[in-house]
């Protein structure tokens, strides 16, 4: 109940009466939504390719995982802004939505596991020496949790 | 010209297939949901090597490594890409060859294709001289802007053909009507 209001709240601010006013200011929010993912997912790609040994095997780990990961940290800032923004104009038709919900579980377990295990993982020790085994499960549930935020996002629009 | 490719949309349309895709509500989603996953993965591979072209990311490793070692991956998600892409449009053929967007998407596309070709020919001949600094040399980064620039303009109008603010059954300007390639019925 209390969230309820919390989506009306939102769609009756500034933010949500713009995107609900502003068809075109919409649409470019929802571009510069898609294009922070495809940068976010460029950084979750490059990183858990090389983890798996699969991509840039010559190259450190250690500095791939942390260059990536800079590009990361923006691009998931400027999808969140951006998700935000475009969330306010539909609020209400958003908390009705159950891929949304799926969205927003499968956005808030990627976070919390690239901040909460994924990083601390890769920054307790040098690669090299962390089990190549846990290492692998994490590149692979990184891949398939930011898969799912990816295409909950696009479903979305289909219900 | 616009007379023939609207005979050929109207024909797609008329196949069972083409009907297929449009009215199953989980083929037609998993179809565009494949299409963002792998524009995901062919811009976020492309996207790579073109920052570190800029000296945005992974300047430690020479710039040649980084845009081989990405470019298979980036192949995969062009091709599944392309393929879907064919495939929504498939779907609605009629409605996509009369849109705008979808035009200057196809228009945008040719001129990426052309500059991707340019950078990969000029990176080949000169990479030896600059291969290991931090940034390529400047012709480079413009074909890189560009590029840049040419792949969000891909994204926005791609994004945008889902909106029907200058679709032919609206009240158009001659210009729009021609530039949509909208037909008298």
């Amino acid at each position: 109940m209390e969230l309820l209001g919390y989506f009306e709240w939102m769609e009756a601010s500034l933010l949500g009466t713009i995107g609900k006013t502003y068809g075109g200011v919409y649409a470019i929010a929802q571009s510069l939504h898609l294009m922070s993912l495809v940068v976010l997912g460029g950084a979750v790609v490059v990183t858990d390719l090389r983890l798996l040994n699969v991509l840039l095997k010559d190259v450190s780990s250690e500095t791939v995982a942390d260059q990536a990961h800079s590009w990361f940290k923006v691009a998931l800032f400027s999808v969140i802004a951006t998700g935000v923004f475009m969330a306010a104009a539909v609020a209400l038709r958003l908390y009705y939505n159950q891929f949304f919900w799926a969205k927003m579980i499968s956005l808030f377990a990627g976070v919390l596991f690239v901040f909460l295990i994924k990083r601390p993982l890769l920054n307790s020790a040098p690669h090299a020496q962390l089990s190549p085994l846990s290492v692998r499960i994490v590149a692979l549930a990184s891949l398939a949790v930011w898969s799912t935020v990816a295409a909950t996002g696009r479903w979305i629009g289909f219900s | 010209m616009n007379h023939q490719l609207l005979e050929l949309a109207q024909w797609i349309e008329s196949l069972p297939w083409s009907t297929g895709i449009h009215e199953s509500y989980y083929m037609y989603n998993w179809i565009e949901s494949t299409h963002v996953l792998s524009l995901s993965l062919f811009l976020g591979m492309l996207f790579f090597i073109d920052f570190r072209m800029l000296g945005l990311v992974l300047t430690t490793v020479p710039a040649t490594k980084i845009a081989e070692r990405l470019h298979t991956p980036m192949m995969i998600g062009f091709a599944v890409m392309i393929v879907t892409g064919l495939l929504l449009y498939f779907a609605v053929p009629v409605r996509v060859t009369q849109s705008i967007w979808f035009r200057i998407k196809f228009l945008l596309l040719v001129l990426a294709g052309i500059n991707a070709w340019y950078f990969n020919r000029r990176m080949r001949n000169s990479a030896d001289s600059w291969d290991k600094q931090d940034r390529a040399p400047r012709p480079l980064r413009v074909s890189v802007t560009l590029s840049l620039t040419l792949w969000a303009g891909v994204i926005t109008t791609g994004r945008l053909i889902a909106y029907d603010w200058y679709d032919c059954y609206r009240v158009q300007s001659e210009f729009i009507a021609w530039a949509a390639g909208c037909m008298a019925d």
